[in-house]
């Protein structure tokens, strides 16, 4: 196993070599004692002062950190998230410079983690190449430490006496084509707006043979991650988290869960490249107006019965399935006020809906309002049309993939 | 942190920026230190301070800086420091001449010209305490209560003429405002309950807290995304944020580290599982708060009623009638005074001012730091 020279040797490298170059540019937003602090961080570290450069950091992180609270979080000004990253850069390397025990080093790598989650691209991307050289010198038994009933490492049965899978017979299906022509998905998916399933298109992706739950666990294990804890997000108790894939998958997947919680809506693959090169983009989003770089990709993580309540995105999406069943209800944006939408700004994108427990007496237009369902399966892809109203229950231990795109 | 003793200071909190708080030593000072305050102690009236530096006015109208910023100046009968703008309000030269209402970069020391400067007419000061001396300490409230100013644009905010504003509070994201009949109005943002309507929305406009009418304020206090008020009859009223245990309310994020005070019993419980919610002291169970969107009335101990209230971004103080502090909320840079950095989620009273015996002259006024 490496030792604390050899991980400081590499982290040392990943650094710019100056002082002058282990700066952020920043514009009149952030506060000249906030400037001032940056520097005296970077002087304290340079000079080898490690502690006193750790509290610095610390106090650059609180109060970016609540600049990044202060407003809606579209309005956060890029800068404070780029000083935050800075915390988290100095911080981490801080926290490996005087041991390299693993203990050091997994916590190193959560306030990476921190900075890739809630931060903005710093120095090159410096966060994601420290953390991947941080885990890569982390123990090799990456799982984490033994809890209640932990020893095999099989998927345990889901409660399958429990889940509802709906009988989409009786309901009208979305359509589904094997490779379509980019010109014939246009023509009549695209620009009309119509969800389709499209086979044969992401079926021989890496993922699909690739991604179990260990194989996951050995990329992705020791990385912190947001979880949602709760039934659906429209609940009281509905709550985000923070916790390690490890983590999320022995107390949400294995272990007979108490709650429901669900790695969910997290861009994975900007946090672990190494992932990414286990799926492609779909072609057909080069029908839209964007680049690449502007296309989303999520990751959805979760056991069986995982809900995503009836709800519409601003952007079009290709869903595509990796593991696990879904059973997805797409409702046209015609049909909106058959849905009655939150009036709050918080929530106005939200049926007020249960979908498969409607209270029809509350909502007795919902009845009638007409419907495509289908259950998605592995190596398939869903398309759903911008403000198309979709509704989503995974059947099984499921992993799914989407792409926002314009 | 720091209060007012007939002119003794003490302060204690975060200090990376040397700013005047107890000896200036190290970033953090845990306990109350007395304060060194420029010039002579007995003079100082008002103390501001933000994150990074700290305000001083003397009676004399001695304005001086500390910390990230520094100067002296002149003519000041008070300020208002924020990490953005420090707003100074200055005596226009002789009687019937007016105040000027600045606005400055902290680092600007005062010299040049002023980011705007608005003046103040002389009619307002016709509202001050009988002397004719404007009451130091009511910034961002501007004498006569008809606008307010607030570091970001518009700096100069105007009020409805209907409001007869007594104090008014800003937060990170919100304002408080107390008129003269004791009802408190509350706009701005509201995703962290701090408006205090029962719900997550926003306000444009000063709206009136329903659930608060019928009950006169005395006294409020704007936390970065808290509110506080204080009755007339020393009762302390919450609503915000939690999540460093700011409202006294149980807060998950304490229980992680185990140190959430409304019950010792935090971590699993024999039989492996966790402790979901927190133990009320009745030994029913509390769900842990994140959000209080609503006023809640807080429990101080028996028989003791409050007479002033203050946050600081994430941490609240508290003065009752007979000269206790108490404080809790986010303590790590060691702004509630207990000498640790340990955070709180329920009242916890400072020992330095009932060690030091200063109930016979009691904490009379006092204001919060950021942290």
């Amino acid at each position: 196993m490496a030792g604390a020279g050899t991980l400081r040797e590499a982290l040392r490298a990943l650094l710019p070599p100056t002082k002058e170059e282990l700066t952020l540019q920043l514009g009149e937003t952030v506060e000249r004692s906030v400037v001032r602090l940056l520097r005296e961080a970077v002087e304290l570290f340079c000079g080898g002062r490690g502690d006193e450069c750790l509290q610095a950091s610390e106090a650059i992180l609180d109060y970016s950190w609540e600049k990044l609270n202060t407003g809606p979080w579209r309005d956060v000004h890029r800068d404070w998230r780029r000083v935050y990253a800075f915390g988290c850069l100095l911080k981490a390397v801080c926290l490996c410079e005087e041991t390299g025990d693993a203990g050091a080093v997994a916590a190193a790598l959560r306030v990476c983690d921190m900075g890739l989650l809630m931060g903005a691209a710093i120095l090159g991307d410096i966060l994601t190449k420290v953390a991947a050289v941080l885990q890569a010198h982390l123990p090799s038994g990456k799982r984490p430490a033994p809890g209640p009933a932990q020893e095999q490492p099989h998927e345990k049965k889901a409660r399958h006496d429990h889940v509802r899978i709906p009988d989409v017979r009786s309901e009208r299906t979305v359509p589904r084509l094997r490779c379509p022509s980019l010109q014939h998905f246009r023509k009549h998916f695209l620009v009309p707006g119509r969800p389709v399933i499209l086979e044969g298109v992401a079926d021989q992706w890496p993922c699909m043979k690739k991604w179990s739950l260990e194989y996951i666990q050995d990329v992705a294990g020791c990385r912190t991650v947001p979880v949602e804890v709760g039934s659906r997000y429209t609940d009281e108790e509905w709550s985000q988290t923070l916790m390690t894939v490890n983590e999320f998958i022995s107390k949400y997947i294995r272990d007979e869960p108490r709650d429901v919680g669900y790695l969910a809506q997290h861009q994975l693959f900007d946090q672990i490249p190494e992932l990414k090169r286990d799926i492609s983009i779909p072609d057909y989003c080069c029908l839209g107006d964007g680049d690449e770089e502007e296309i989303t990709i999520n990751a959805w993580f979760g056991p069986q019965g995982t809900v995503s309540p009836l709800h519409q995105d601003p952007q079009q999406n290709f869903l595509a399935q990796v593991t696990g069943r879904k059973y997805i209800r797409l409702y046209s944006p015609q049909e909106s006020e058959a849905l009655y939408p939150h009036d709050t700004h918080l929530l106005h994108n939200t049926s007020q809906v249960d979908v498969e427990n409607p209270d029809l007496e509350k909502f007795p237009k919902f009845a009638e309002a007409p419907f495509l369902s289908c259950i998605l399966c592995p190596g398939e892809i869903l398309f759903i049309p911008v403000k198309y109203w979709h509704y989503v229950r995974a059947l099984d231990l499921s992993f799914s993939v989407s792409f926002w795109w314009s | 942190m720091a209060e007012e003793r007939r002119g003794s200071w003490f302060g204690f909190g975060f200090c990376g920026f040397g700013q005047a708080l107890g000896s200036g030593r190290g970033r953090q000072v845990h306990s109350p230190e007395p304060l060194q305050t420029p010039g002579e102690d007995a003079d100082v009236c008002r103390v501001s301070a933000s994150w990074s530096y700290t305000a001083f006015v003397t009676r004399g109208g001695r304005l001086e800086l500390s910390g990230s910023a520094g100067c002296a100046a002149g003519g000041c009968r008070d300020a208002w420091a924020s990490e953005a703008l420090l707003v100074v309000l200055r005596a226009g030269p002789g009687r019937g001449a007016g105040t000027e209402l600045q606005a400055w970069a902290p680092g600007s020391a005062l010299s040049g010209e002023p980011l705007w400067a608005h003046t103040v007419g002389p009619e307002a000061e016709g509202e001050d305490a009988p002397g004719g001396e404007p009451q130091a300490g009511a910034l961002p409230l501007l004498p006569g209560a008809r606008a307010y100013v607030s570091p970001r644009p518009p700096f100069y905010s105007p009020l409805a003429p209907e409001l007869r504003a007594r104090r008014l509070e800003l937060g990170a994201e919100h304002a408080l405002l107390l008129d003269e009949a004791g009802q408190v109005f509350s706009w701005g943002q509201g995703r962290h309950g701090q408006l205090g309507h029962g719900t997550l929305e926003a306000e444009l406009e000063p709206r009136p807290l329903e659930a608060l009418q019928g009950v006169p304020m005395a006294e409020v206090a704007a936390g970065g995304w808290h509110s506080v008020c204080v009755s007339e009859t020393g009762d302390i009223y919450i609503w915000g944020w939690n999540e460093s245990g700011q409202l006294a309310l149980p807060s998950r994020s304490l229980a992680e580290v185990g140190k959430t005070a409304a019950g010792e019993a935090s971590g699993p419980k024999e039989d492996g599982s966790d402790v979901r919610t927190a133990e009320g002291e009745s030994g029913g169970l509390a769900p842990f708060i994140a959000i209080q969107p609503f006023p809640a009335l807080l429990d101080l101990p028996p028989g003791t009623d409050a007479v002033k209230a203050s946050c600081g971004s994430r941490h609240t103080a508290v003065v009752t009638r007979t000269g206790e502090l108490y404080t809790w909320g986010w303590g790590k840079y060691g702004q509630l005074g207990h000498e640790d950095t340990s955070s709180l989620d329920r009242p916890r009273r400072v020992e330095y001012f009932v060690d030091k015996r200063l109930q016979d002259e009691p904490l009379k006024v006092f204001i919060v730091t950021e942290w």
